[in-house]
């Protein structure tokens, strides 16, 4: 079991971090945020529906910019980074998956994996052995040409979760990633998550499903876009 | 802003190749391929036109120009014009003669119109003439038009003796004759003729096609016609045919000048050219506004792309894509539409200019201006409707893309 590696800089630190999205009355989706969190950490977010998780998570990914506040990857400020810079750390430190797996219809899974390499500048070539790659890592050797609608839905999320890992990202952002599986493909992926997590990908999974959090070692709770609790759970809780 | 993350190797940037920008484009049009034909269809037809019509104007005009060497733009027509007092004015006795001798001429032929009508028969006459003139006619007339035979011979020293006709194009047409059988008699004014040969049309003296042509001998003899030339054709040297056109009223009539006109012959096929530039512009015109709808229609699928792929835009801008990449992957898509649309309709502009040109027996010419300006036009629209949805994509926030409902 990998343990959160402290002599690396953080892989995400906020500081202080509000965001609030204009209208009136005025939204405020984040208040006063600061976290950091550890290379190799398996942080779940807990919250009820509305309570900023995906806020979080966007901020977290560099999608939008905090309206206060300071957003560190890497170590590195994020502030005054241009879109170029910005699209940059995205393509080498993050990796995102997505609720609705948001595979590309009408390319193969190793096409849509490949996608996670496109905007890093490695050859197409490479981009394809290290998706094939990948793909096999999830347990999907099977399924290298097949196509979005040929594949399940628990197949698609691991094609997705391919696609998020094959740059080798410092983190990875998961929205809810079980939210449109079935008890049995919840599990299955959750055990993905928690063998990649073991060989050292640091993991923020943002998740409403109280099961899904408990496979998580360290919990946040957002509510109204505060944090309301953060706490280790001890290991072996889950089946307690 | 001056960006102080440049040249740090812990900060990376995010990079797409030129190829994988294609790539990218052409993704796009790969899983809506119904889509792409449909919308690139309106560039297809107006670029098809374009070529089509340069095609076949140029094409028209080398087979103008061809025609205008064969025919020689050095025959002049001189008759006699309107005098100043009421009535018929004609050429002078002796016109042909004075032509002669003018340095740069170097062919004088002419004729002579005869009054009465030519027949088929004798017994079914109702009066009509059919149109047909009768002319008396000199024996090198169809060298002096570089006119041909369809059947049988021109009239010769011994056939202008004696009563033969030679038909014009159509003439023979409307009498019904086609070729030269035996001896096939008509009725010229009121004496029987043998037809002795049909000529090709003239395309320089459409008159004549509507003639039955006769020897000066048999006009004399047979129809009691002793009248001087109405009309004489003159070929002079090219160099001078100026020169010779001013000074011909002068010598052919001293006194009244002005009663002479005098026109050059291929004067009338450079205006058919000339007309035919005119019908060129209208069709231009209509491609023009095929291209026109065929841009919009583009514009209009890349809008529609650009707010369906909107889930797509997110997942790129997550994985790396800078504003400026998904611009170009739109743009992209947008030139590929109206390139491909463009060079599919230069090869039907080609085509159809080549069926067309092997039908009427033409030569092929493609302008080069018709194919370089078909694709830089098309390259030009697909430039200006992809422009706006790709700002347009580029300009979408990540987070407002990646919302699903
Ligand atoms: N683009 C936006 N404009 C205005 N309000 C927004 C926008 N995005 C989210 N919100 C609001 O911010 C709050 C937090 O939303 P979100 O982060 O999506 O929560 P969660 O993911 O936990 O459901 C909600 O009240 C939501 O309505
Ligand atoms: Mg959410």
């Amino acid at each position: 079991m990998a343990l959160a590696d402290e002599s690396l800089p953080k892989a995400v630190e906020l500081k202080r971090v509000s965001k609030s999205y204009a209208g009136t009355p005025p939204v405020n989706a984040l208040s006063d945020v600061s976290i950091s969190v550890s290379r190799g950490e398996f942080l779940g977010i807990i919250g009820a529906s509305g309570s900023g998780k995906t806020t979080f998570l966007h901020i977290v990914g560099t999608l939008t910019n905090p309206t206060f506040g300071s957003v560190f990857i890497n170590g590195l400020d994020t502030a005054g980074m241009s879109d170029r810079v910005l699209a940059g750390m995205r393509s080498k430190y993050i990796g995102f998956v997505f609720q609705e797996y948001f595979l590309l219809q009408g390319f193969t899974a190793t096409e849509n994996v490949e996608n996670g390499l496109l905007y890093s500048g490695i050859s197409a070539s490479e981009r394809r052995d290290r998706s094939e790659a990948m793909l096999e890592r999830v347990g999907l050797s099977h399924r290298l040409t097949h196509l979005p609608n040929e594949m399940s839905g628990g197949e698609q999320q691991r094609v997705a979760i391919a696609r998020a890992l094959v740059h080798s990202p410092s983190f990875i952002l998961a929205d809810e990633p079980t939210g449109n599986l079935d008890s049995k493909n919840t599990e299955s992926l959750m055990e993905l998550l928690v063998s990649l997590n073991d060989e050292g990908t640091t993991m923020i999974l943002i998740t409403h499903d109280l099961d899904v959090a408990a496979m998580s070692k360290r919990q946040v709770t957002l509510r109204d876009g505060r944090i309301l609790s953060d706490s280790y759970v001890q290991q072996g809780s889950v089946n307690d | 802003m001056t960006d102080q993350f440049n040249n740090r190797p812990d900060i990376p940037v995010s990079h797409l190749g030129v190829l994988d920008i294609i790539r990218v484009g052409g993704s796009g049009l790969k899983t809506r391929r119904f889509r792409a034909v449909l919308s690139a269809i309106g560039i297809t037809i107006g670029i098809a036109t374009l070529v089509g019509i340069l095609g076949l104007s140029e094409s028209g005009s080398a087979d103008l120009i061809k025609e205008l060497d064969a025919l020689g733009t050095n025959l002049l027509t001189v008759q006699a014009g309107e005098g100043f007092q009421a009535g018929q004015v004609s050429l002078p006795a002796d016109a042909a003669s004075m032509i002669k001798r003018i340095d740069p001429v170097y062919e004088v032929a002419t004729i002579s119109r005869v009054s009465g009508g030519v027949f088929r028969n004798d017994l079914i006459e109702d009066g009509r003439t059919r149109g047909i003139t009768i002319f008396a006619g000199d024996l090198n007339l169809v060298k002096a038009q570089r006119g041909s035979l369809k059947a049988g011979a021109y009239l010769t020293d011994t056939t202008s003796e004696f009563p033969i006709v030679v038909l014009g194009a159509v003439a023979a047409e409307r009498l019904g004759i086609s070729e030269i059988l035996g001896d096939q008699k008509i009725v010229v004014g009121d004496t029987w003729f043998t037809v002795g040969g049909i000529l090709n049309p003239l395309h320089l003296a459409a008159d004549l096609d509507r003639g039955a042509i006769i020897g000066y001998g048999a006009a004399e003899k047979f129809l009691d016609h002793d009248d001087p030339a109405d009309v004489v054709y003159v070929r002079a040297y090219p160099e001078h045919v100026n020169d010779v056109r001013s000074v011909m009223a002068a010598t052919v009539n001293p006194q009244n000048p002005e009663e002479v006109q005098v026109s050059r012959a291929s004067d009338v096929l450079e205006a058919r050219a000339a007309a035919t530039t005119t019908f060129t512009s209208l069709f231009v015109g209509l491609g023009a506004v095929a291209l026109l709808v065929g841009g919009v229609g583009i514009a209009n699928v890349m809008v529609m792309a650009v707010i369906e792929r909107r889930n797509e835009i997110g997942l790129r801008r997550a994985l790396g894509a800078t504003r400026f990449h998904i611009a170009s992957q739109f743009l992209t898509e947008s030139l590929l539409l109206s390139t491909i649309g463009g060079v599919t309709g230069i090869l039907i502009g080609i085509l159809a200019t080549a069926v067309f040109t092997i039908i009427k027996d033409w030569i092929l010419v493609i302008p080069g201006y018709a194919i370089m300006g078909g694709i830089i036009s098309s390259i030009l629209i697909g430039g200006i409707a992809g422009f706006y949805p790709a700002l347009r994509a580029a300009n979408l926030s990540p987070t407002e893309a990646l919302r699903t409902k």
